[in-house]
């Protein structure tokens, strides 16, 4: 019987900074998956789409060096000016394009989303997860 | 019941061991020419124990420099130093640094770094394009220098003869229209328009827009 209280003791013990991580801590995954954003897509969906997608990688240029989707295409805001002329070269009229940065907590695909469609580039869409979502689908 | 005494210290490090932040929420106003912003947030260990940090993490387009040490006795200061890349970024700006401590292990504080990058030229839009056959009709680039960036623009050429400029300056070197036309749509084109500024002086800025016939 003490052996039981104990365990339950123990239990509640790690039940205690377990719920608080589970409703404070900012990297706590999801419950369930979230509702898409405006404009975002899922990576389910995109791949559904074929390989007439562009991927664009708005990280830094050192991440997409390491390493990026296969035929994506580099741009980001630091480089704007040098890189948007290869996007221009790349992108072909009522293309969907597909951005993406480095985390859920990343805004950068939406700033990069957002000034392409400034530009009449459309349709633009964001990666929902990010590099993360397609590195752990691989 | 031993482990009651481990249970004891996970709930009242918080009490006995805190840091305490100067000035956690920092605001910016870089000026034209500036690449980067750095934040410094100072903190003291405020309680009686000493406090371990243990992790320090940051929204991207933000890097925080390696702490000198990680842990920090009672009444001992240091400092986070977090800079935020602001080149090709314009407007209002926020970004966090999460910095969880051994006192309080599943609440980190957050540093909130915000940055009102002023625009230094506007230009809208960046690219004009046309379909393959589409009416050749002319398109408008608008230019604006605001009136607190001390710049103009002193010309806007285009680097080929696949499309003519009709320039109109509606506040001479501050506010222009660029009428962008092309020779034809009959085949595709790839043009830029370079647009040079004054400013700042020494090494002026060049700004780019685009005409593409695709």
């Amino acid at each position: 019987m003490k052996a039981v209280r104990q365990a339950l003791w123990i239990l509640l013990a790690a039940l205690v900074p377990a719920f608080l991580a589970s409703a404070f801590h900012p990297k706590r995954p999801a419950w369930s998956e979230d509702v898409l954003q405006p404009g975002e897509e899922r990576l389910g969906t995109v791949q559904s789409w074929g390989d007439s997608v562009l991927w664009v990688d708005a990280r830094s240029r050192k991440e997409f060096d390491t390493e990026h989707i296969p035929n994506a295409v580099l741009l980001n805001l630091e480089e704007w000016d040098q890189l948007f002329p290869a996007f221009l070269d790349r992108w072909q009229p009522n293309q969907k394009v597909v951005v993406y940065c480095s985390s859920l907590a990343c805004h950068m695909s939406e700033e990069v989303a957002d000034r392409l469609r400034r530009n009449s580039v459309e349709p633009v869409y964001v990666l929902k997860g990010g590099w993360e979502a397609w590195k752990s689908k691989r | 019941m031993r482990f009651l005494p481990f249970l004891f210290v996970l709930l009242t490090t918080p009490l006995f061991g805190q840091l305490k932040w100067e000035n956690p929420d920092q605001t910016f106003v870089p000026k034209p020419q500036d690449k980067e912003v750095i934040a410094r947030y100072r903190f003291t260990n405020a309680g009686t124990i000493p406090v371990t940090i243990s992790d320090v993490h940051t929204s991207c387009g933000c890097t925080t420099a390696a702490l000198q040490k990680k842990q920090y006795g009672p009444g001992e200061s240091g400092e986070i130093a977090a800079a935020f890349n602001i080149a090709g970024r314009t407007g209002h700006q926020e970004k966090d640094i999460y910095v969880t401590t051994s006192a309080a292990l599943l609440n980190p504080t957050v540093l909130r770094l915000k940055v009102d990058i002023p625009e230094s030229i506007k230009i809208e839009p960046q690219l004009v394009m046309w379909r393959l056959g589409d009416q050749p009709v002319a398109k408008t680039i608008r230019i604006a220098v605001p009136d607190e960036i001390p710049a103009k623009v002193v010309s806007v050429v285009t680097d080929n003869q696949a499309v003519k400029l009709d320039l109109r300056e509606i506040r001479p070197g501050k506010e222009l229209e660029v009428r962008v036309t092309p020779q034809g749509t009959t085949q595709a084109a790839a043009t830029t328009l370079v647009i040079r500024t004054d400013y700042p002086p020494g090494n002026p800025e060049t700004h780019y827009a685009y005409a593409r016939v695709k």
